[in-house]
């Protein structure tokens, strides 16, 4: 296109995103939209997503995103439709997922009177994206939207939403393309691409002086990118340290290797955390100190020198004061460490952690995810693991809602590479799993796409089911249903003596009927015999499957560190007894 | 912080507080004083004092001032949060730096009855060296500038005053590194 020909600011959105290579979009239309909806009609190197609630399209993107590694895209109306977004945005902001959301607005000289469709987007927004925008000027509008991706991407990962209003989506001006624009770096905030040399040599002396280290990994290491993953396998590999993952991390580093501890925090294995609370030496790499994995702070790990890698310096000594830390990216640290050793040839006496290791197999022996699947009532942890053992062939993307089922799913879902594991972890979002699984399987159209559910979660953004036939998405949702919120069940059962205050989630629909309903396929799973019959009929069926698949309705997630408790105090299952001073404290945290 | 809960408990983070003033240099856009008041009211932040002006017309730069109570850790927080901002270049805590300068201006609008209070208030008028901005038959109108414990002694002297009315208005700090 010649350079002075002038766009629509509709067809500005539409060039610029064909510029930032984005195939895929989530969307809705309405009234404010509808110049950028005319813009899409009949072109076709960008694939328009409808879904059936804009809350659907945000977690689409968040889901298209962490499967891809790309910026999820979306587009929504003024007012309600986007209210709508502001829960997905702020479940991006927790867990960093790059998102551009576009939003319509009311015509510029509208804005301020209550117009129909009015909100104020921004104002809405400000507190749950990394950045937004108003844009009152055509002729700013490529800038906004290159500036907005580099926000997205660079650094800690994020949300950023760009408001529209009507009159500036017809109103005319020259495009600028990405390599037009400078940035500034003030407003990107990339994080150091420096090599922490100091940093390093610290670490590697403390390695070798250290008895008792381990490795604490997270979503920042996903976030960086594949080759971080890779890099950490080689110094593990290296070093022979354990490691162990958060919730985000799980994929990081391969969950069958030995070296891996598996997750830690409330719902983590008793060899992590107790590792965790008795190490001299913690390697935290891009993950922040949430207090789902602290626990009670003044316990933990008191003993060890602590490290840390996050590219947030606001993540720097928030939750827990670290001895040394750096802002560089993780990939480009690790790789550092990595030649560091090669070049310096930096030996590690294997025989160094011996003592450690055998207190941690000791403490493995424990076997804390043990369950008996007794009689032929199908224990939610023997379905999952089902699930796994019947799967793991395959290329397989696992996105989960939120409560006891996610908690499984993380406990025996094991994961060998980064980026298949999608879940909301900060914000804990139910509803996030099934529009998420759309979005994963959108990117990875030939991969298997799981959603592992609870009934009550999947609940919440049913209508999706609809936006997956329509567009083929044969995705999977796998409900364990024990007609409870089970993880709210579990906490009364815990803290609340018992007392199952609105939690039972009754008058469900018939999951296989509504499949069919929306024509998709409905399988399930009454009793243990039925299971295996049950994820083959829907892993082999290329079509959308809802399985129901009925679970003990009584089972909790263990193990669990109650809120307020320490590492060192963990329930190993229901037998356990909580220490009732804690279980006070427990009781006014979350 | 409390070291004993998950989270901090409020009763300690007063007992540990001080203040600090923060200097913080912003593209000046539509929202940015939003995005910094928001955070501060987001995150349970103090803000004792704002100060907001342009101060770079060619390179559309605003400076922020804002005079907040927490403990240290909770500053640096705060720092670090504020740098996150993306219209925010830097943010600075002037007592981290070897060298820095404060000042408020203040202006007081004093109503009095007899000579007696007009001797009063011209000798604190005079200790302070306040400039006269306004003087009618009793009522007077004062500028005061200099750090804000300055302005905050000459408003206590004045209080010791029975019988005077006084109405104040107050920038809050501003300051500079050097």
């Amino acid at each position: 296109m010649s350079n002075d020909q002038e766009l629509t600011g509709a067809e500005i959105v539409l060039e610029a995103l064909k510029d930032q290579e984005v195939d895929t979009i989530f969307g809705y239309p309405g009234g404010a939209v509808l110049p950028i909806y005319d813009a899409l009609f009949g072109q076709n190197f960008l694939k328009h997503v409808l879904v059936r609630q804009e809350g659907g399209a945000v977690h689409a993107a968040e889901g298209y995103a962490r499967s891809s590694g790309k910026v999820g895209v979306l587009l929504v109306t003024s007012g309600p439709g986007v209210t709508n977004v502001v829960t997905g945005l702020t479940d991006a902001l927790m867990d960093s997922i790059p998102l551009v959301c576009f939003s319509g607005q009311v015509p510029s000289h509208l804005i301020g009177t209550d117009a129909f469709q009015e909100c104020d987007t921004t104002g809405i927004t400000r507190p749950c994206t990394k950045h937004n925008y108003l844009v009152k000027d055509v002729n700013k509008l490529p800038e906004i939207i290159h500036e907005a991706f580099e926000i997205a991407r660079s650094g800690r990962p994020g949300p950023v939403l760009i408001d529209i209003p009507k009159d500036v989506q017809f109103a005319k001006s020259v495009y600028k393309k990405k390599s037009e624009v400078t940035f500034k770096s003030h407003r990107i905030k990339s994080g150091s691409k420096n090599i922490d040399r100091d940093f390093i040599e610290n670490l590697i002396n403390h390695i070798k002086k250290s008895h008792k280290p381990i490795f604490y990994v997270g979503g920042g290491c996903l976030n960086s990118g594949p080759s971080a993953s890779h890099e950490l396998m080689k110094l593990v590999q290296l070093t022979n340290i354990p490691i162990t993952t958060t919730l985000h991390g799980l994929g990081c580093y391969p969950a069958e290797d030995k070296n891996s501890l598996g997750m830690l925090g409330m719902h983590g294995t008793y060899e992590a955390n107790l590792s965790m609370n008795q190490c001299d030496l913690m390697v935290n790499i891009g993950a922040r100190f949430d207090d789902r994995v602290t626990g009670r702070l003044d316990a933990f790990s008191p003993d060890s020198i602590k490290f840390h890698f996050d590219i947030d310096k606001s993540s720097i000594n928030k939750n827990v004061k670290v001895d040394y830390h750096t802002n560089t990216d993780i990939t480009i640290s690790l790789k550092a460490i990595n030649e560091y050793i090669e070049s310096n040839q930096v030996e590690f006496d294997t025989n160094q952690y011996s003592t450690w290791w055998s207190q941690i197999n000791e403490w493995r022996d424990k076997n804390c995810l043990h369950y008996e699947q007794i009689d032929e009532t199908i224990k939610p942890q023997h379905a999952i693991s089902r699930l796994y053992e019947l799967t793991n062939q395959k290329d397989t993307f696992v996105t989960t809602e939120v409560g006891q089922h996610q908690m499984w799913a993380a406990q025996y879902y094991k994961f060998a590479k980064p980026n298949r594991w999608i879940t909301s972890g900060g914000l804990g979002t139910m509803g996030f799993g099934m529009p998420a699984a759309i979005g994963a399987q959108m990117a990875n159209p030939d991969a298997l796409v799981i959603d592992i559910a609870g009934e009550a979660s999947f609940l919440m953004n049913i209508q999706e089911i609809a936006t997956a036939v329509q567009y083929k998405l044969p995705i999977k949702i796998f409900i364990l249903n024990n007609e409870y919120m089970g993880m709210v069940r579990q906490w009364q059962e815990l803290l609340h003596g018992s007392r199952y205050s609105e939690s039972y989630v009754d008058a469900l629909p018939d999951f296989k009927k509504l499949a069919e309903s929306f024509n998709a396929v409905g399988v399930r799973a009454k009793k243990l015999s039925e299971l295996d019959d049950a994820i083959n009929e829907m892993v082999s069926v290329d079509r959308p499957v809802i399985a129901d698949i009925w679970v003990d309705k009584k089972e909790n997630c263990f193990p669990m560190i109650p809120s307020g408790a320490a590492h060192s105090e963990m329930l190993l299952s229901k037998y356990d007894k909580e220490n009732p001073e804690n279980q006070e404290k427990g009781k006014v945290l979350v | 912080m409390s070291t004993s809960s998950v989270y901090p408990t409020p009763i300690n983070t007063f007992k540990q507080s001080k203040r600090s003033v923060l200097s913080v240099i912003v593209d000046n856009e539509p929202g940015i004083l939003a995005r910094i008041v928001g955070l501060f009211s987001g995150r349970g932040y103090n803000i004792e004092a704002l100060n907001v002006t342009v101060v770079d017309i060619k390179n559309n730069l605003s400076r922020i001032t804002i005079e907040t109570l927490g403990e240290e850790k909770v500053i640096e927080q705060i720092i670090a949060q504020l740098e996150k901002l993306v219209p925010v270049h830097s943010a600075t805590n002037l007592a981290n730096l070897k060298e820095s300068y404060e000042a408020e201006i203040c202006l007081v609008k004093i109503e009095f009855e007899n000579d007696d209070q007009d001797h009063k208030i011209l000798s604190f008028a005079d200790i302070y060296r306040t400039r006269t901005v306004q003087k009618r038959q009793n009522l007077v109108v004062y500028e005061i500038s200099g750090t804000s414990e300055r302005i905050n002694k000459f408003l206590d002297d004045l209080n010791t005053i029975s019988g005077i009315k006084v109405e104040k208005v107050r920038s809050g700090p501003i300051g500079l590194g050097i």
